[in-house]
Formats: structure tokens, sequence, C-alpha cells
């Protein structure tokens, strides 16, 4: 196990490695320059491009920019913030949506798996169709359009919650959008579980069970949920990372100074931030990885059977 | 006594006695089918999708607007009036205004365009992207999940880095990237789809996959001599289209959704085009004080959805008939 | 199931139709004040937009400032002499001190000027010879020694500036920011790249100083600077900037009485009007920006070769009623424009009137006469030998506004004129950018923010080597009016110079260059417990100085 553990580990640093490569290859390919350059002559471009290294050999960037990350740097910015140092704005940022990622991951998770517990052993009955619509609602409506129902009436018609994020009051201004963001968590979660666990309680070794005399919350928590949880984690583990690395559209209404916000400031500003772009990608992808990685240990103390077969592999 | 002759013989092979006429074995669509049409929450859902395709098809062809027409009238001073804005009405021939004899069920957006027309001219394009997309998606999705999960080992290990590196490219890098190859619009907005959703779709198979191919029969078709493609895709195939089903009724809203987000950011459909993502993102910028604009898109969404959830759910019950034993 | 999910819908409608709620807004103690955008910088020589120019106002002085009609008056500068010739200026500084207590003096000036030079940033051309004509600073700006640049400081109270020509409107130039000092000491004290990233890294000389920031913040708060030198005048200790990207968004706050000052657009504005109670805070201000379609004129252009030909640009400019996009559209008071230069901007300074007072001047060229444009696109057809046109119109989708504006566009000429196609391209503002300086499209929706209060700010968009907007449109005479307007013989003669400016406009719309638009507008709800905030058409957007609270 430690064995499998680390070369995985060693394999997800590698994969980091060529991600890094082919972003710094894409974000140099896409359209619009690093810069603002609405206000300028085509011989400042050329002079600032030199400046920031953009005419070297795109290999001979690369490899600097490598040296860069490794010193534990991300660079400073091209156009964005005045050409600050990128980490601390994107540590500060990171932390705003991470706080509100995990709120909403907890809440998704709980009430996700909470209906989709009780819609797959009350099948077919009223609470199954009830559960059913509301996790469908959950995907119907988009959150930030939820986002702004839940500001017009708590914030407005009830004035109960701060209008826009304030980060000194950061409890009560940040249940409107985690709970925005937990909605489709919630219904992808609840529809899955309940779909698993369905599957699972028709198995014979549930009725097997059963006809051992086991039953109620210990037959599912100890036979049903076990096997139910893996396909689930697979679902939860995106949904993790996508709801730590920010929404765009809520923070930006509702006003949080998150990652999500600073993504979409880097690309559709007035210029490309390469340096934003690529730094905010490289963390994303860490994460995502990074996710992954702890989703196949996962697997392996879930379901023996996979460390059977990987041990195999 | 008499000669047997020819004629008095029969081949009692002509007489099919293999067939068992009280109880008719049926091919396995056929029960599909059945077992699908029993369940009344898909027939449901089939029906709320049906509805909504046929408006989607016919609806803006006997709509008495198109969907990019701006509606407006001149007065006799030579002053034009644009239908802007006005809330749902049934045409009235009191002249209260100059569109009072006019009907627009769902009202008029903030360009003075019919919002009837442009909710089913966007159903029909949200629709076309979705289908088109997600197909795709599902054949590609479907097919690296298999068979990175059943090969395993060193296959499955390149095959997952890839997914990670295909999936740590921000969208919109991804589009911006596309745009410098394709004009903006559905084809755009379809081929950014492809590259970003079939990830979800191949990490389900994958798991299924995994889950499936240490059964007993799988093993059994092993030693009969079967070969890997055979087993995933006759023996292993079969088997995952449950949670894969799922799985597109759920990337349906997703690509949907996407392309709406893609409008948001202004590399998604080009206007005076509609979809429904466009016609939500355009309404949820006047929703408090025009909140009618929006109601239409969404509805059709969420009937859609919902619509496509019984059918999935129909579906999946249908090809596993083993749950209806419960 | 489809029931119960129609009357959740129902329900909802009902309670959004049913709750046209006109609560007043709340008297709040605290001034906010929404922002549209990010300030992306806080560093002056990096600062590029409307929020960022804002902020820096607020926070540092620079020698002169704008009063409440847009005049350019003293404010670090005491006072200031002209040379004969109008080529040097001496200004003589107050007693200012920065919030760290050293003293403003002439070389935080001269710092602030030769590093703005020296890193070539997007506003450093103000400097240059088609603006401020600083002596040098092209050279510096090309990488010279910064040393050369023609500025120095004789003694800490006198700061002196060499100009290349005289320049009329210099005075006010010097109220944008680019023009403001930096504490040199403290600015190299702090790390590399930190200066303007949080309140510890940023000294202010001005008004307000910042209390919370951080870059990308949504959230703003300034205090009141105790130690500026007019501290006496400012009355309110203090307000905060909020982010607001949505003008839906921004009534609701203003409605809840979150935001004291917000601006809407579009259907906010009128649904405002229609509401007796909220109108009485409505306001609009003339923001002078000129949006315009720009024209790309390269013969080899590979889809729109034809828009070299003049019939057919003139027809566009006329099948397109200006009118009814700002009534219909726009909304927010905007004003249709037939001028290169936009409607209440640049005042004559002898006889007050404004630059493009006459919007009838080129009636001839730029007006909307349907059977007009049919006849110019009959000669375009006949001179290009092609009866279709497909023509791709960019954008930039960061509002609402420019995607109505450009769909009514696209429906007001195709069905005026008979074989034109418009085809609709949004993008982001970066890629917008990069196609219409790098020659990739056939016609671009173009908005321009004055920098300064004069014609010039426009006219030398479309010179040869002017901005690098290229409509690739080349014409010698133009270009002589122009230089000789800044560098040359006109630049000191104040009424040639004005008279030039307009046979340089008419050979810019007789050639269609570009087909205006309108003038931009702001639409701004103002709580009534609010007075004293001055609105500008250049140069800083809003002043806060005299802002009160009842």
């Amino acid at each position: 196990m430690t064995k499998y553990v680390a070369k995985r580990i060693l394999m997800s640093v590698l994969t980091l490695f060529i991600i890094t490569f082919v972003l710094f290859v894409l974000i140099r390919i896409m359209p619009g320059d690093p810069f603002p350059v609405e206000r300028m002559s085509a011989e400042m471009i050329l002079q600032k491009r030199e400046e920031l290294g953009l005419n070297k050999p795109i290999l001979e960037q690369f490899v600097n920019y490598m040296s860069m990350l490794l010193s534990g740097s991300f660079g400073n910015g091209t156009s964005l913030y005045n050409g600050a140092p990128i980490k601390p704005i994107m540590t500060a940022c990171l932390i705003n949506s991470f706080k509100i990622g995990v709120l909403s991951i907890l809440f998704g998770t709980a009430v996700g798996l909470a209906i989709g517990i009780v819609a797959a052993i009350n099948r077919g009955k009223f609470l199954d169709g009830l559960c059913t619509i509301v996790s469908i609602l959950g995907v119907c409506i988009p959150s930030y359009v939820f986002m702004i129902f839940l500001q017009y009436f708590f914030s407005y018609k009830i004035p109960f919650f701060p209008y826009f994020f304030d980060p000194s009051n950061f409890l009560a201004s940040s249940i409107m959008p985690s709970l925005s963001l937990s909605l489709f968590a919630i219904s992808t979660i609840a529809r899955f579980t309940r779909n698993e666990m369905l599957e699972v309680m028709n198995s014979d070794y549930v009725k097997l069970a059963e006809a051992k005399g086991l039953y109620g919350f210990e037959l599912i928590r100890k036979h049903v949920l076990r096997n139910a949880l893996i396909p689930i984690v697979t679902v939860i583990a995106p949904l993790v990372v996508s709801l730590l690395t920010g929404a765009m559209v809520i923070e930006k209404i509702y006003g949080i100074n998150g990652v999500g916000k600073l993504m979409v400031d880097a690309i559709a500003g007035q210029g490309v931030d390469y340096n934003y772009v690529l730094a905010l990608s490289i963390v994303f992808s860490a994460l995502y990885i990074g996710a992954m990685l702890v989703l196949d240990i996962l697997y392996g103390i879930i379901d023996p059977r996979i460390r059977l077969a990987t041990k195999e592999g | 006594m008499r000669t047997l002759l020819k004629e008095d013989f029969e081949f009692i092979s002509d007489r099919d006695i293999s067939v068992d006429e009280n109880f008719a074995s049926q091919g396995y669509w056929k029960g599909v089918a059945v077992h699908f049409f029993r369940n009344k929450f898909a027939v449901t859902g089939l029906i709320l999708v049906s509805v909504i395709i046929l408006f989607a098809v016919f609806a803006p062809l006997v709509s008495s607007y198109t969907y990019e027409q701006i509606i407006s009238v001149t007065d006799s001073s030579g002053k034009e009036f644009i239908a802007k804005s006005l809330s749902p009405q049934i045409g009235a021939s009191a002249e209260q205004n100059f569109f009072a004899d006019r009907t627009f069920l769902f009202g008029t957006d903030d360009m003075g365009r019919d919002l009837w027309t442009r909710t089913w001219q966007g159903a029909r394009v949200s629709l076309i992207i979705a289908f088109v997309a997600i197909f795709i998606d599902m054949l590609i999705g479907t097919s690296y999940g298999l068979i990175s999960g059943y090969f395993g080992g060193m296959v499955d290990n390149a095959l997952q880095r890839f997914i990670e590196i295909a999936g740590s490219i921000p969208t919109l890098v991804i589009i911006s990237i596309l745009a410098i190859f394709m004009e903006k619009g559905i084809g755009l907005v379809i081929a950014s789809l492809l590259i970003t959703e079939w990830i979800g779709m191949s990490k389900i198979a994958r798991a299924e996959c995994l889950k499936l191919k240490e059964r007993e029969y799988v093993l059994a078709s092993r030693t009969l001599g079967a070969g890997s493609f055979h087993i995933i895709f006759k023996q292993i195939l079969p088997n995952t289209i449950g949670p894969i089903i799922t799985q597109v009724m759920f990337s349906i809203p997703v690509a949907i959704f996407t392309e709406a987000f893609l409008s948001f950011v202004g590399v998604g459909i080009v206007l005076p085009q509609c979809s429904i993502g466009s016609l939500i993102e355009a309404g949820f910028g006047n929703i408090t004080i025009l909140p009618y604009q929006i109601l239409p898109p969404i509805t059709v969404l969420a009937i859609l959805m919902l619509g496509f959830n019984l059918i999935g759910d129909g579906f999946r019950e249908a090809l596993a008939p083993k749950l209806e034993d419960m | 199931m489809r029931k119960i999910l129609m009357t959740v819908l129902l329900l909802v409608t009902m309670i959004f139709t049913g709750c046209g709620g006109s609560d007043s807004a709340g008297g709040n103690s605290k001034l906010s004040v929404m922002l549209g955008s990010n300030v992306v910088s806080l560093d002056s020589a990096n600062a590029t937009d409307i929020a960022s120019f804002e902020l820096i106002a607020d926070c540092i002085d620079g020698l002169m400032q704008l009063d409440s009609d847009g005049k350019a008056i003293p404010a670090l500068a005491e006072s200031f002499d002209v040379s004969e010739d109008g080529k040097t200026y001496t200004f003589h500084l107050r007693d200012a001190k920065w919030t760290n207590g050293d003293p403003v003096t002439a070389d935080d000036f001269v710092f602030a000027w030769r590093r703005h030079c020296q890193k070539a940033e997007e506003y450093s051309y103000v400097m240059g010879d088609t603006v401020a004509c600083v002596k040098n600073a092209d050279a510096v700006i090309k990488g010279a020694d910064p040393k050369t640049l023609g500025v120095s400081a004789p003694d800490p109270k006198t700061f002196v500036v060499e100009l290349d020509a005289p320049v009329p409107f210099f005075p006010s130039l010097m109220t944008f920011a680019t023009f403001y000092p930096i504490n040199e000491k403290f600015y190299n004290s702090i790390a590399e790249g930190s200066y303007g990233t949080s309140p510890e890294t940023f000294l202010s000389n001005g008004a307000f100083a910042l209390a919370s920031y951080v870059p990308g913040a949504a959230n703003i708060q300034l205090k009141k600077n105790d130690s500026y030198w007019n501290a006496a005048n400012i009355s309110v200790d203090g307000f905060q900037y909020q982010v607001v990207s949505s003008s839906d968004n921004a009534l609701t706050s203003f409605k809840n009485g979150t935001l004291n000052v917000v601006s809407i657009s579009g259907n906010q504005v009128e649904h405002v009007q229609q509401d007796a109670e909220l109108s009485k805070n409505l306001q609009t201000f003339p923001s002078g920006i000129l949006q315009y379609l720009s024209f790309n004129q390269d013969p080899k252009n590979h889809h729109a070769g034809a828009l070299s030909n003049v019939n057919l640009r003139l027809a566009i400019s006329n099948a397109i009623d200006r009118e009814s996009l700002v009534n219909n559209y726009v909304v927010n008071g905007a004003k249709a424009t037939y001028t290169a230069v936009p409607v209440n901007f640049a005042p004559n300074a002898k006889t007050g009137k404004f630059f493009a007072e006459d919007q009838k001047k080129f009636s001839n060229v730029v007006s909307f006469n349907v059977s007009k444009a049919q006849e110019f696109l009959a000669k375009a057809k006949a001179e290009l030998g092609k009866d279709d046109f497909d023509l791709q119109l960019i954008y930039s989708n960061d509002g609402g506004t420019s995607t109505k504006i450009v769909q009514a566009i696209k429906s007001q000429v195709e069905e005026n004129l008979p074989g034109v196609k418009i085809n609709l391209q949004p993008m982001p503002k970066a890629e917008y950018l990069s196609n219409v300086t790098s020659d990739n499209y056939d016609l671009a929706l173009v908005d321009w923010k004055p920098d300064y209060d004069d014609p010039m700010t426009f006219l030398t968009l479309w010179t040869t080597s002017g901005c690098d907007i290229a409509e690739h449109w080349s014409n010698a005479a133009y270009d002589k009016i122009i230089a000789d307007c800044t560098t040359g013989d006109l630049a000191d003669n104040y009424d040639a110079r004005w008279n030039a400016l307009y046979d340089a406009e008419k050979i810019l719309l007789d050639n269609a260059v570009i087909a205006p638009l309108y003038t931009g507008s702001n639409a701004v709800l103002i709580s009534p417990n609010v007075t004293g905030i001055e609105y500008h058409v250049a140069g800083v957007d809003r002043v806060f100085k005299n802002v009160k609270l009842k």
C-alpha cells in the first residue's frame, strides 16, 4: 500500500509538471496581450514584450518560469494590480473561496446524502417523490439565479443577511452564497446516493443480511452505505474541487474577493494577465490532482476489491 | 398389406415444437420498451420532453414574428415605437397603446422581440447543442472510462494522467484558444462542451468498470476465451448503462448551463441568436424589475430537466428490471 | 409533480410581481458608493481604468484639481507661472504633507514623472508629444536616461516643467492621475512591486487615506486624512466603495439602503423613471465617452476589403438611427452624436461653447437618412461590382448596453441596406483589444473615454501614427493639421488651432473613417442626504472632496 501511494504521488508530481508546461504554452497562444494596449504604440508594445521576456524562445521562458516556481514564487502580474507579487494576493483570494467552498461542501454533502438515503429507503412513496423534485429543482435553477432570489428576499425584502459579502461578518454573510453554491452538489449527491443505494439494496448479499435478520439503520450503515459510497465519492471529489475553486458569477454578484473573480479579472480584463492565469490554473490543477489522489487512495480503503486489483495490475 | 407410400410420411421437423406459444419470448429491447411504458413516471417524462420538442420545432415556424425581429410601429409623426419590455398580454382591440392589439404570450424582451418565439427558438438551439454534445461525450467518455478501468495498471495510469492534464486547463482558456480557429457561435459552444464534459462521463464509466470487472461472469467470459474488447463492450458496457444514462440526464442541464456561462463571459451563442442559456442570462440582468422575462426560459428548462430525469429513471429501471422486483 | 412545479413557479411570479415595493433609500449614516468595476491598480503609472483613477484621486492630490464646473484650480500648487513662449511652467507648491509626515516636495513630482516615462506603461503616452509634450518624454519612454526628462526641482517647493510646444490645456492636464506625485523615500522603503497593494504600502497626501484595501477588493474603505492641507473643508469622516457589476443589483442595493450612490443603466433607468418616489433621486451626468463604429479600411483585410470604399462606409453611417439607439436601448441620458468629438465636451476657453455644440455641422455625411444611405450603397455596389457585403462586427461584451446596441445596429443596417449583412462577434475585452489592434476585424464598436478636456484626445486617434485601434486610414492633410496643432505653428494660436481642428474633423467625417453613435452618460441614483459629488467628463470621473452627508 505505501509503495502504491508513493508511486501515485510521484506520478501526480510528474503530471503537474506536464500540466504546467501545457498551460504555459496554451496561455501564450491565447488571443489578447498580457497588458493593456489600447493607448500604446506598436513600438511601446514591442518594448513591453521584451521587458517581460516574451520574445525569448518559449522553452527558455518555461525554464525561467519553472526555476521561479521552484524557488517558491509565482512571480509578478503582468498588468493586474500593478504587477505586484502574485502569491499573497492569490492566497488571500483562495482563503475567501475556500471558506465559502467548505461551507457549501459540508452543507451539500450532508443534505444530499440525507435526501438520497431517505428517498432510497422510501422508494416509490411520497417522500421519494418529494426528494426527487428537490433534487431536480437543484439542477434546473442556475446557482446564480438562486443567489439573486436569496439576496432579493433575505437581504432586501426581509433584511436579515447583509446585502454584500462582508469579511468582518463572515458567518452571516457567507450563508447565502454557500447555500446557493451547494444546490448543485445537493442534487447531484442526492440522486447518485439514491440510485446507488437502490442498486446495492437489491444485491444478493443485502438480501442475505436481511434474511439473517438484520434490518433498519444497522443494515443500511453496515451493508448498503459502504458499497454505495464508491460511486458517490467519485461525484463528490470533483465537486469539492469545483466548489473550492470559487464560483465566478456568485463571487461577482455578492462581492466576494475570491479566486473565481480573480480568474475572470485575469482573463477578461484589459489584458490577459498571463502570470495570474498560469498561477491560478496551476493551483487549481494541483487541487484537482490532489483530490484524485485522495480519491484513489480512498477507493482502496472503502472497497478492498480495488486494492486487490491494483496489486495484480 | 399396403405398401407404405412416400405420402404416408411427413417430416417431423416441419412442425416446430421448440416454439412455446403460451410463453412467448421477447427480444431484449422489446422488453425494455414494455417495462418503460409500463412506468407512469417515465411516460410522463417522455410526454413533457416531447411537448417541449414539439413546441421547439413548430412554435417558431407558426409564430407571426421571427425570433430576431424587433417589433415596432411608426406613428403618423414618424416617431418610432418599439414593443420593448411589454409584459405578457393577449391582444385586445381596445387601443390603449400601440401594441394593445398584438398578442405576446410571454411578453417581449428589452430589445422589443417576442419572447414566445425566442423561448422556443432558444429551446431548439439548446436541445440541439445538448444532444449533439452529450451524445458525442457519451461515446468518447464511456469508451475511455471503460478501457481505462478494464485494463488498469499502466494503461489506466496513462489515461487518468491525460484526464488530469485535460481537465485542469480552465474552460475559459480552452475556449478562447478554440475561438482563434472557429467562428463564435453554436459550433464553438459544442466544441467546448465536447472538450470539457466527457471527463465526468468517463469517470463514472471507469468506476463502474472497476466494480464490474471482478465479477464472476466477467471471469467466466474470460475463461471461455473472450477478447478484452468483447468483454468491455459486450459484457461490461450493458451493465454500466444505468449510471451512464443517469449521468447523461445530468449532463444535459450542465451543457445548457455551461452554454449560459459562456454567454456570460462573451463566448457563447452569438446574438440575436438565442438559447435557453442566453435567455436566462438576458433575463437575469432584469430579474427584479422585469421578472417575467426570465420565467419562460427557466420554466422550459425546469420542465425539460424534469422530463429528462424521469425518462432517465424509467430507462434505468427498464434496462435493469431487477429493480422492479423490490 | 408537474403541478407542484408549476405551483412553485406561479408562486414565485406572484411574490415577485406582488412585491414591487418602493422602499426609499434609508438614511444610512455612512456613505457607501458603488464602483462599476474593480480597481486594477493604485500605482498611478499602471492605472488604466476609471475606477483606479478615481480612487487614486481620492487619496492623492496633484498640482491642480478640477472644481465643480470642471475648471482646473490649484491643488498642491499654490500658483504657477508660464513663460512667454508657453513652453515652461513653474509651479509653486504649498505646504502639504504625506500621511507619514513627510512634506510633499517638488522631488516627489520629478520622481513620479520620470518613473512613469521610464516604466512606459499604457498611460505614459500622456507625457509624450501628442498630449503634454514634456521635453524628452518620448525619448525616455523609448529607453533614454530618465534624467533627461524636462522636469526639475530647483528647490523643494518649486517644480519646473519644460515642454516641446505650448500646450493650451496643460494646467487641466495636471488634474490627471498620471501627473500625481509619489513619495520617493517611501517608495524605496517598501518591497519591490508592493507599492499600492495595501493601506501600509500606499501613501496618501489627499483628502482621504486607505483604511482597508486589498488588490481586487470588492469593498474598499476610505478614511478622512487629517493631515490633508485642506482637511478643514472635508466634511465626511470617510466612505466606502462597493464593487457592483450588475445594474439590477445596484438598483436593489440602493432601494435597500445598502448603497447611497449607484449607477444604473437601460431597463433600470426606465423602471426608476416610472417610480415617482425613486425618480426624485435620479440624476444624469454626461460621461464624455464617445461610442462609435470603427471601419477597418485596410484593402487587404481578408474579409472586408470592401470597407476601403468610402461610399459603403457612408451608407452604413447614414443607415443608423442614432436617436432610436439612444432613446430605446441606452436610455441613461446618452445623446445621439453626429460629430467625431462628443457633445458637452471641450468648451472653448474664450466663448465657453462646447466643441461639438453644432451637431448639424456635418449632417451631409453623418445623419440618419435611409434614402441617402441607399444612394451611397448603390454607388458602392457599382464601384465594387459586388451586391452582397458580409461584415463582421466585433464588440467587447462587458456590459448589457453594448450588447443591445450592436443588435439594434445589425437590425437597422440590415433592414435599411439590402445586401449588407452584419455578423456579431462578442468577445472578452482583452481578445477584443487584440483584434482591433491587429487588423482583425471589419467593424468594431469602440468606446473612447477622453483623458483630458480637449478635442485632441479624440482627434489624435485617427492620425497615421495615432492610437493602436487602426482603421488603416491615412490622410496627409489630416496628419498635418494635427501635427500643426500639437507641436507645430498653430499650437500657440488658440483661435486658429480651434478652427483647424474643425477642418480636421471635416476630413475625418467626409471620409467616414468612423461612424459616431452617441455620447455616453451616467444615470446615477443618489440618496437625498448626500450632496456635493462632482462628476467630470475628462480625467477623473467623480470627485468626493466636497461631499456632504446630512
